[in-house]
């Protein structure tokens, strides 16, 4: 079951030390502490204090003024990703993210420019159950993929509900072409994960040295993970009727680890998410872009969080990631959340979702310290980042921010062509879902 | 007694058998193509026996396709065809590590009805490891001669496909009857690639490294199970044939490496990812963004042959009031076009020892990137070692192959003038033996200076009208080329009513006329590059979709004005 992670090599990453002293600390978990160091040691918290000494050779960072909070988590991003669909059928929880974590992608020098640390590098919503996604540190400026790798983090995996997977079964013919056919389909595939597994374990069992394996299945592999535990799952939702659906269905497999993306009428639902124990992570205020986003509010965040639901704001494109603050200030105005509550809503929860809120999510002494530093308090509108900090590491410097990030350059490329707004800024979702083929090229219809 | 019968009987019917296939060459041949001699003496030549082993006034003999005698006071044959050496060049034939030389594409696979399950039909999906490129193979295929005018004289050649095309084979770039004739060795590796099937599963990198790893696990099981089976089938499900798996058993016993198509940097450590989790061996080919990869390359152990494909060096603007930024952009740029033609020093100086795959590069460009290279620091006999000894050392043919000694293929290359400089000619190739004359343009032809000639752009000024064949139909129209105060332009319009297309990157140089375009894919753009020669007033060309690693053939005629 582990044939995936056991025989790749982490890459050793850089650690920094640094000590930021005199801000204003945002720690999500103790309070917010005024006129207050923090010394990170090998890329971890090591203490926080007041009137602490930079140990010998460690640099200062005078944060005076300033707010110091933990790095902010996107739960749901598609950038950094060379693909982000295999949309070609139903069932492909055997693929993953890992294998197409694109280092070079400047959006990944942009996010950290908008105080991020950490995304969840996710799998489109084309089908059923898509493929596996990948936890990364924006540890930018590395050409190898694995150096972003978030090491340890909790495999996770990508479900969808609803008119996307359903689009794409009533165009081509197949199931799932309604939400029936979608709760089928996933009753089916954990049926024949079990099955799968008491083969294998009949197999495993089986003293016999003449013993024959029986057939072996990635997909079927991620499957029975997925039943065990191993693999979180976070699915696209919209609809309440849907998200109660998918509770209902995990609930008589026996999968406790849920979280819904999007989930705009999570609101309506809140109640039974809670007891449940799934977590939702929303847009703050963006819907109304197909027929199952109509019904939806502003309120979602707030509302998810008073009934206690492990609630987080992701951006799900490469522009918002930039200003995830802003989303969470939104649950100022619409639902009156406290400033702790707002802002643990992109980082302490995040990291919750993604099982990485032992590493990650708040300042505490021996987390990794993955800190962002903002000149005003990140709930302003006013507020605009400084410093980001990866393992202790600086990533992002305002003042010292050369314009051209691009660690590759393609040759042939022409200087005059600046693109400087990105094309594919919403919904990367469906990204490489509608395929082109080559007959359809010249087909001038 | 019985048994001896038997032999006798067999030798009776094998005997005459033999006598008559000697009979046949013996005939005379009413086409007079066949050479007179199998015998051949290059006499008074400078021969480079390998790389920086280098002999003047020397002779080398080959007899009935091996090198015979390589020296100086050798006794020449009675039979040879003597050729006065003196101002040539010898070197040992050049080895393309891979490509598809000779190869011919096969039509695309028709769209199967089942196209939407999660396991496609193979032979649509790419999954097709158990074929071998020799039914590809094509003894008239224009490209064994284009590469074998340059100095080719072996190809590691790979079949056409998606993601597991088959299996690839040592080829000979000689003349033959029947493609069995070209083959030097089969089985030489199992090529993969990062193709995905149009809209079928895999369709992209993600399912593609995730279906590797699903069709080598199960092949492992599939070979345990034939394995203990074939010990004693006694109370053992029998195994079903699976050519797929049956094909990975030579690469899970390392009897055969997996030649990837790895052109980029993040392709390359992918398919160096599947190497570590699964532990075969690698082999990259086509590797084009190599700078950062020497550690990796080197930890896993991973052979490389590195693409002869280069790009276009940036020319910068010319404008005067550029701004600073623009400046800055230009550098940046230029320094990532050195990187790209130095690397080649780079990895030599990191103890990787490469040969070179011509697999996405033009024949016709061969030479002058080769220079280029040498430009940027590698030297001429590193060049050479990666042309001969050390492909032919990755290739496993050292003992055959890649040096101008004594009981090795006939395989060479003379040329006018040293190789390496850019104005010499090759006037013969050999390949297996056989002789190949090239004309060598007389030296007063050839204008001054290193430059080449001053292409004349009437030409190819005015309309063409082209027409391809796509799976729509016929498709013509008009190419029409214009001079804008010495800047070349272009255009393409449809006869279906199509709106007109600019034509992009347009360069006519030497008969070799090239350009490239972009169409509308249902709001995906989808680049098309041309490229091809004009003679006279037709153009022949080949077109590339890089998007789906196809190509089409183009025909153009210029409209007599």
């Amino acid at each position: 079951m582990l044939f995936l992670c056991t025989s790749v090599l982490q890459a050793q990453t850089k650690k920094g030390d640094v000590l930021i002293k005199n801000g204003t600390v945002i720690t999500i978990t103790d309070g917010t502490l005024e006129n207050t160091d923090v010394l990170v040691r090998n890329g971890k918290i090591d203490r926080i204090g007041k009137n602490l000494k930079a140990p010998n050779g460690v640099e200062e960072v005078d944060a005076t003024g300033k707010f110091v909070m933990p790095g902010i988590i996107d739960a749901h991003s598609h950038i950094a990703g060379t693909s982000i669909n295999e949309g070609t059928s139903q069932v492909t929880a055997e693929v993953s993210m890992e294998d197409v974590v694109d280092p070079l992608d400047v959006g990944i020098y942009r996010a950290l420019a908008g105080g991020v640390t950490s995304i969840h590098l996710m799998h489109g919503s084309a089908n059923v159950i898509g493929g596996q996604n990948e936890t990364l540190k924006l540890r930018w400026g590395s050409t190898n993929p694995e150096d972003l790798r978030f090491e340890g983090a909790p495999r996770t995996i990508k479900f969808a509900l609803g008119e996307n997977p359903t689009r794409g079964g009533r165009s081509r013919g197949i199931q799932p072409q309604s939400r029936m056919g979608v709760e089928a389909m996933l009753r089916n595939t954990f049926n024949d994960a079990i099955k799968y597994r008491d083969a294998w374990n009949a197999y495993r069992s089986n003293k016999s040295s003449r013993k024959v394996a029986p057939e072996y299945s990635l997909r079927m592999e991620t499957m029975v993970d997925i039943l065990e535990g191993e693999v979180l799952v976070h699915c696209h939702s919209y609809r309440a009727d849907e998200i109660y659906m998918l509770m209902k269905v995990f609930s008589d497999f026996g999968i406790e680890k849920l979280t819904f993306q999007h989930a705009n009428e999570a609101y309506k639902v809140a109640p039974e998410l809670a007891e449940f124990g799934a977590s939702a992570s929303v847009f703050s205020d963006w819907w109304a872009y197909k027929l199952e986003v109509y019904y939806s509010t502003a309120y979602n965040a707030a509302i998810l969080t008073e009934n206690g639901v492990t609630t987080s704001i992701n951006s799900d494109s490469g522009e918002l990631i930039r200003h995830l603050f802003h989303e969470a200030a939104k649950t100022q105005k619409y639902g009156d959340l406290s400033d702790n509550e707002a802002l643990a809503l992109i980082t302490l929860n995040p990291a919750k979702q993604l099982g990485i809120d032992n590493r990650v999510g708040s300042l505490e002494k021996g987390k990794d310290a993955d800190i962002a530093i903002f000149d005003n308090h990140p709930l302003s509108i006013y507020a605009v980042p400084q410093m980001t900090f990866v393992d202790g590491v600086k990533y992002f410097d305002i003042e010292n921010d050369a314009a051209d990030q691009r660690i590759y350059i393609d040759p042939e490329s022409t200087v005059e062509d600046v693109q400087i707004l990105y094309s594919n800024d919403h919904d990367r979702c469906m990204e490489g879902a509608n395929v082109v083929n080559f007959t359809d090229l010249f087909n001038n219809k | 007694m019985k048994i001896l019968r038997k032999t006798l009987f067999r030798l009776l019917f094998i005997i005459p058998l033999i006598g008559f296939t000697s009979n046949l060459k013996a005939q005379s041949d009413p086409t007079g193509e066949s050479p007179a001699t199998r015998t051949y003496a290059i006499t008074n030549a400078t021969i480079v026996q390998a790389p920086g082993k280098l002999m003047e006034e020397g002779t080398i003999v080959i007899t009935d396709g091996l090198i015979t005698a390589v020296g100086k006071n050798i006794n020449i044959p009675a039979t040879a065809e003597v050729i006065d050496g003196t101002d040539m060049f010898i070197y040992s034939g050049f080895i393309d590590g891979m490509s598809n030389t000779g190869a011919e594409r096969p039509a695309n696979p028709e769209r199967p009805d089942n196209l939407f399950t999660p396991d496609p039909p193979n032979y649509y999906a790419g999954i097709t490891p158990e074929n071998q490129v020799i039914e590809q193979i094509k003894v008239d295929e224009n490209s064994i001669e284009a590469m074998r005018k340059v100095g080719f004289t072996i190809s590691h050649t790979v079949p056409y496909g998606r993601m597991l095309p088959g299996s690839g084979a040592l080829i000979l770039l000689r003349d033959a009857d029947h493609p069995d004739k070209l083959i030097l060795s089969e089985g030489s590796s199992l090529y993969s690639q990062f193709s995905g099937a149009p809209g079928a599963y895999p369709g992209n990198t993600l399912g593609i490294m995730a279906k590797f790893r699903d069709l080598y696990k199960n092949a492992e099981l599939s070979k345990n199970h034939s394995e203990l089976y074939a010990s004693n089938p006694e109370g053992i499900a029998r195994p079903t044939r699976d050519r797929v798996s049956e094909a990975f058993y030579p690469v899970i016993e390392k009897k055969q490496p997996i030649f990837y198509n790895a052109s980029n940097s993040l392709e390359a450590r992918r398919a160096m990812r599947l190497q570590k989790e699964l532990g075969f061996n690698l082999v990259l080919g086509n590797l084009q963004e190599g700078w950062d990869l020497a550690d990796e390359i080197k930890s896993t152990n991973t052979k490389v042959f590195m693409s002869l494909e280069l790009p276009k060096e940036p020319k910068n603007s010319k404008e005067e009031d550029k701004s600073d930024e623009v400046k800055r952009l230009e550098e940046r740029r230029m320094e990532f076009y050195k990187k790209y033609v130095s690397q080649y020093a780079e990895l030599q100086k990191a103890g990787i020892k490469f040969g070179f795959s011509s697999i996405d590069a033009r024949s016709s460009q061969l030479k002058d990137n080769l220079l280029t290279i040498i430009e940027h620091g590698l030297s001429e006999d590193q060049v050479l070692a990666a042309l001969t000894t050390n492909s032919a050392e990755l290739l496993g043919i050292s003992k055959i192959a890649g040096t101008l000694d004594e009981g090795k293929i006939g395989n060479l290359i003379v040329s006018k003038g040293p190789y390496f400089e850019k104005k010499s000619q090759i006037k013969y190739v050999f390949v297996d033996g056989e002789k190949h004359e090239y004309d060598v343009k007389d030296g007063s032809k050839v204008k001054e200076g290193d430059e080449t000639p001053a292409t004349n752009l009437d030409a190819i000024l005015g309309a063409w009208n082209y027409e391809f064949t796509t799976p729509q139909g016929t498709q013509t129209g008009k190419f029409i080329f214009t001079n804008e105060s010495d800047i070349l332009t272009g255009t393409m319009t449809s006869s279906d009513g199509t709106p007109d297309t600019d034509l992009q990157n347009i360069s006519f140089l030497n008969g070799e006329l090239s350009f490239d375009f972009s169409i509308d894919a249902g709001g995906q753009s989808v680049d098309i590059v041309v490229v091809g020669v004009v003679d006279g007033n037709n153009y022949e060309a080949e077109a590339s979709v890089a998007a789906f690693n196809f190509t089409f053939p183009i025909q153009a005629t210029k409209d007599e004005a």
